[in-house]
């Protein structure tokens, strides 16, 4: 959603500044110390989880342990097949991030990659930017879904079709920057005394886009994120038994009207982490520009 | 937000439209073309929008009138004469004559029409319609199965103008049938529209009501979500399904709103087959210990909530020509006794604790369906296995590819579920010599078999064909083929503003005319 | 101006031949044994055969692609491989429902934007302001799917208060929008907040322009100032905003429409991938990147009508 600005964002400003500016930011501790739970508790999944997420077997639609019948055995309830809610959800998580930042950084790449070859080489320019604007004609969902189509439903084609849907934006976000590089005295002099365009890319575009790419991405993470689960919980995502969050949401929606549970957890552990994405982001974009501040 | 709440709360009020029956099912049908449709959904439909010369009773063994009026057949077995009704009428107002049952006929047999079912025919002659209200059917061999048969949506009669007029939109645009119903509209994967036939005045004797239907028009609902389906029912959006998942069934019988209707015949039977003469399972006792060690009580008690029928034979018991001195074959759970078995027969536990056969791990791989269903099965079934020492791989296929896969000879066994009516339909389609490698996936090639299925069609007396399917079903019984796993009894939900319905079990579709449906009177 | 649109339209041509090449793709490499679908469980090797044969795969894969694009030429998608179907027609009724949808979010979301914008743009700061902004955050980070089964679980089940099953009419009837309510509530709820944060910053933004200067210094009233002139300049970004977000409103949309079993192209879309019926697939996917590319188009064509000063490029 955030996706108004890209054309106007500006090289960093120094980083000591910015990060001193974030930490007084009550939102960004609170948010960034939920992100940081939730990511650390999925990445240790397997040491923490009590139960194997795949394990069938023991009763099924058992509520949370805070619910009227539940059991602490089972902090968060088991699903209609009998597998530990709670051991589902770390799986799950950490697939749902990493579909997430898998699609964000072979999209980031590849978007890195085109914006910085339009912007150095003038005459891959007119190409490129017309290769993203074709791109850009097309909703993320309609790349899920025809990816989906050609090669069937699977984390793979989900993770490929987010990686289309982030290069366009990245491209242009690159290239505005990296033409303002371009415009700098360093670069006529560097190819003034014969470094080669390699190095001039790699050591000074490169570096120089990055910092502004990395944070267009925090800005859209919230979004990959979403995307992902929406195709996940359509069935064009994770295949079952594996524990992903939106395929979970969506096994759970059989047993909506009697077992709420087992589609809200995962349903809600999706909005949390977005949540927290989508205001660490805008707290940077605050920080970044204080003139939208306002806004 | 709270305004359009406020709004829709007022308009909660609205009636539903009068005398319109909503049904929720999980899938649609390809198309309704009666010859070529063999999806249960597209049966559903085609006995509202058709119907057959003959039908069947409630206790799928009586063949009652419905379209003929009566029916002889030649001491030969080879000529079937069929005296039509004077009174049909399809939708469109047409009498419905000889004519059109011999061409309706006739096309379900033409290989241009290529209906997968064809075989369910028999060897057919031809059919000839004798003058308008006569039918003469004439068999090549005698075929006792041919009533049953003539029963199902396959036989469904329909009018040829319209089928010429549609072409391949034939049962995707329209149809024209001589049924309780008429076509409205279809909208694929959506919903099926129907309205009652109005001149319908012949439904078979075993409705009190003979016509016509007791409300105006059915919509047959697609809804994929097996709970929404059943909260469709409980919040009276919908008013009648069958398509109800087990966890439901509960909720339905308590709640005042909605009533459940039972059938204790069940005719839909959920097995796994071996390939027989594959390297892992070709050995009889080793079969026998698997099927053995499999515990369809604790599958029926867990997975269906008891809903469902624990099997241990291949058909029904309640089934036409059911051999009862099969009982004493069937293989009933017993783990200390299927382990006995292996351990005499020589499959000696390997280091891991799994047994061996010449050394090697024995380790069969199931090809089934993914999908709650089979997944949960096979899941049951492969720990239970894993108790008497077989590792038992599982591959789970869409059903988009699973077809071609259990068409191959790469798995050792698989998963299936199927309708019948009788030991006969059941038989001639699954132990065939014919049928390798599909249906029968077995590979059960036995010519003594395939002698007794034609004894058993070609039978002109019920006793004789009773003998004959009796047999090959004491036979394959005895090789242990199967792991029969449960019965599915037909139950449908329904709301309690209808009049209590009455279930039938005829190619799994309750069903069947529809014409017991109507609300209740206040 | 015109320049724009001639860039557009010529953008066009390569993007429906690359949309025709997927096509192509898809006929090709989706799994699954399309004449064994057809075939159905208790079809005989040689009927399978047969059908393969009827439905042109046992072609080579150039006469195949060659079928493809001049039936697509004459206005022909083929039919359904599952249900024999016209896809076109079925794409047709299909659109129908899914514009109806948009049309229905819209409807609410818009002017509940709008209000909720403005007003925390005059309260700037203030209490109201930092709920509507976090209403309007809250609004973009939640799964379209959630407050669906959330509305669905509440709403319709619950309270029975509406039906969540399909369409129940068209839209001028009662049954047509007790049956649109629950899916346009849904579908709304994740429009409100780019809404509003839009009309917010850009009331913001003209509330400090001149012209609202010499307004209030002409003694007009603070409310008039608002609705006559900053709520009026601030429409234009909110409007392009509505253009702009189609594509982010369509992945609701496959959501909505498949929660609610709305009849939409959506839920067609997925249903026939699902069921690998390619030619289904290919009409849907072909039939929406149409749609996006027109309404690229129309939303150029706004954005500069509305806003001479915008210059793209």
């Amino acid at each position: 959603m955030t996706s108004t600005d890209i054309e106007s964002s500006t090289p960093l400003p120094r980083p000591v500044g910015l990060l001193r500016r974030l930490a007084s930011d009550s939102t960004v501790l609170i948010a960034g110390g939920i992100l940081v739970t939730i990511v650390a508790a999925s990445l240790l999944a397997p040491f923490i989880a009590p139960y194997d997420p795949y394990e069938t077997g023991y009763a099924p639609f058992i509520p949370p342990a805070f619910m009227e019948g539940g059991t602490s055995e089972f902090l968060l309830g088991t699903d209609q097949q009998g597998r530990d809610l709670l051991s589902r959800l770390l799986y799950g998580t950490q697939a749902t991030l990493l579909t997430g930042l898998l699609g964000v950084f072979f999209g980031g790449g590849a978007g890195v990659v085109l914006g910085i070859l339009a912007a150095y080489f003038k005459k891959f320019d007119p190409p490129i930017m017309r290769f993203v604007d074709v791109l850009l004609s097309f909703p993320a969902i309609l790349f899920g879904l025809a990816i989906a189509a050609v090669i069937g439903p699977g984390i793979v084609p989900i993770i490929i079709a987010l990686s289309i849907a982030t290069v366009p934006d990245v491209a242009r976000v690159t290239r505005s920057t990296a033409v303002v590089v371009m415009s700098q005295e360093y670069m006529e002099a560097g190819r003034a005394i014969g470094l080669s365009d390699r190095h001039l890319i790699i050591r000074y575009l490169g570096l120089n886009c990055i910092g502004s790419v990395f944070v267009f991405l925090t800005l859209r993470f919230g979004q990959v994120i979403l995307i992902g689960a929406a195709l996940s919980f359509l069935g064009l995502g994770a295949r079952p038994p594996m524990a992903e969050l939106g395929m979970m949401a969506a096994q759970g929606r059989d047993a909506l009207f009697f077992a709420p549970h087992i589609s809200t957890i995962p349903s809600l552990a999706i909005f949390m982490i977005v949540l927290c994405a989508n205001m660490l982001g805008d707290a940077l974009r605050d920080a970044l520009d204080p003139r939208m501040r306002n806004m | 937000m709270l305004a359009a709440a406020a709004i829709s709360a007022s308009l909660a009020a609205a009636p539903a439209i009068a005398q319109s029956i909503t049904v929720v099912r999980e899938v649609d049908s390809d198309r309704y073309d009666p010859h070529r449709s063999t999806a249960r959904a597209a049966s559903e439909v085609l006995f509202m929008l058709g119907d057959t010369l003959v039908s069947l009773d409630y206790d799928m063994k009586t063949i009652k009138p419905s379209l003929a009026d009566s029916w002889t057949v030649s001491p030969d077995g080879l000529t079937y004469t069929f005296n039509l009704r004077k009174d049909v009428k399809f939708c469109d107002g047409k009498p419905m004559k000889a004519e059109d049952v011999a061409f309706s006929l006739k096309r379900w047999i033409n290989p241009e029409t290529k209906s997968p079912v064809r075989w369910r025919a028999g060897k057919v002659e031809d059919v000839i319609a004798k003058d308008d209200y006569t039918v003469e059917y004439k068999l090549t061999a005698p075929y006792s199965e041919l009533l049953y048969q003539l029963t199902q949506s396959f036989a469904v009669v329909i009018d040829k103008d319209t089928l010429a007029k549609l072409g391949a939109d034939f049962g995707v645009k329209g149809f024209n049938g001589t049924g309780p119903f008429c076509w409205v509209e279809w909208t694929p994967r959506n919903e099926m529209k129907i309205k009652r036939h109005d001149a319908y005045t012949w439904g078979p004797p075993i409705y009190e009501n003979r016509g016509p239907a007791q409300v105006q028009e059915i919509v047959w609902k697609i809804v994929p979500e097996e709970n929404t389906r059943l909260a469709a029912l409980m919040t009276g959006q919908s008013q009648v399904t069958q398509y109800i998942p087990y966890s439901g069934f509960r909720t339905i019988r308590s709640n005042p709103n909605t009533k459940l209707i039972e059938s204790k015949e069940a005719f839909w039977t959920y097995f796994m087959g071996f390939k027989i003469d594959k390297s892992e399972v070709n050995d009889e006792t080793l079969r026998r210990a698997m099927v053995m060690a499999v515990d369809q009580g604790a599958i029926a008690k867990n997975l269906y909530f008891g809903e469902v029928q624990p099997a241990y034979s291949y058909i029904s018991q309640q089934a036409l020509d059911w051999n009862p001195k099969v009982e004493a074959d069937l293989i009933k759970t017993n783990l200390a006794e299927a382990n006995k078995l292996l351990d005499e027969a020589g499959f000696k536990k390997g280091p891991d604790g799994f047994r061996q056969r010449n050394g090697k791990k024995i380790e069969p791989t199931f090809y089934g369906f993914t999908g709650s269903t089979w997944q949960k099965l096979a899941e049951a079934v492969q720990g239970d296995l894993r108790k008497v020492g077989i590792d038992l791989k599982l591959q789970l296929f869409d059903a988009t590819v699973v077809w071609g896969k259990l068409a191959t000879q790469e798995f050792d066994m698989f998963g299936m579920s199927y309708p019948y009516i009788s030991a006969g339909d059941a038989l001639n389609l699954y132990f065939r010599s014919a049928n390798v490698p599909t249906p029968n996936r077995m590979n059960w090639k036995d010519a003594k078999t395939d002698q007794l299925l034609d004894r058993g069609m070609a039978a002109t007396t019920d006793d004789v064909r009773a003998a004959a399917y009796g047999e090959v079903l004491e036979q394959v019984h005895k090789a242990a083929v199967w792991i029969p796993l449960y019965h599915e009894p037909m139950k449908i939900g329904y709301s309690a503003k209808l009049a209590p319905i009455k279930a039938h079990n005829i190619y799994g579709c309750g069903l069947y005319k529809g014409l017991d449906i109507k609300f209740a009177s206040k | 101006m015109g320049q724009q649109i001639a860039y557009r339209l010529l953008l066009s041509v390569p993007v429906l031949l690359g949309v025709l090449v997927f096509g192509f793709l898809l006929l090709k490499l989706a799994p699954g044994d399309p004449a064994m679908v057809v075939a159905g469980p208790s079809a005989t090797p040689d009927v399978v055969e047969q059908i393969r044969k009827e439905m042109g795969l046992d072609q080579p894969t150039l006469v195949q692609f060659w079928r493809y694009i001049s039936r697509v030429a004459q206005g022909d998608l083929g039919r359904s491989m599952i249900n024999n179907t016209s896809v076109a027609e079925e794409l047709a009724l299909a659109m129908v429902a899914t514009a109806e949808l948009m049309i229905a979010c819209l409807a609410w979301a818009v002017p509940a934007g709008i209000a909720m914008g403005t007003i925390a743009a005059v309260f700037q700061r203030g209490l109201i302001d930092r709920v509507v902004m976090a209403f309007s955050v809250a609004g973009v980070s939640m799964p379209v799917f959630f407050i669906g089964l959330l509305l669905m679980q509440y709403l319709g089940y619950k309270w029975q208060l509406l039906p969540f099953l399909g369409r129940g009419g068209p839209l001028w009837t009662l049954e047509g929008l007790r049956h649109i309510t629950l899916p346009a509530m849904t579908l709304g709820f994740i429009f409100v907040g780019p809404v509003a944060r839009m009309t917010r910053a850009s009331v913001l933004d003209v509330l400090k322009a001149d012209f609202i200067r010499t307004a209030r210094a002409k003694g007009l009233r603070e409310k008039t100032v608002i609705i006559r002139h900053a709520l009026r300049n601030a429409l234009i970004p909110v409007v392009t905003l509505v253009g702009l977000q189609a594509g982010y409103l369509l992945g609701g949309a496959v959501v909505t429409e498949s929660i609610y079993s709305w009849p939409g192209v959506g839920r067609l879309a997925v249903g026939a991938i699902l069921a690998s019926d390619m030619p289904l697939a290919q009409g849907a996917i072909l039939s929406l990147a149409i749609a996006f590319l027109v309404i690229n188009l129309i939303v150029d064509l706004l954005y500069g009508l509305l806003d001479p000063r915008v210059q793209h490029r």
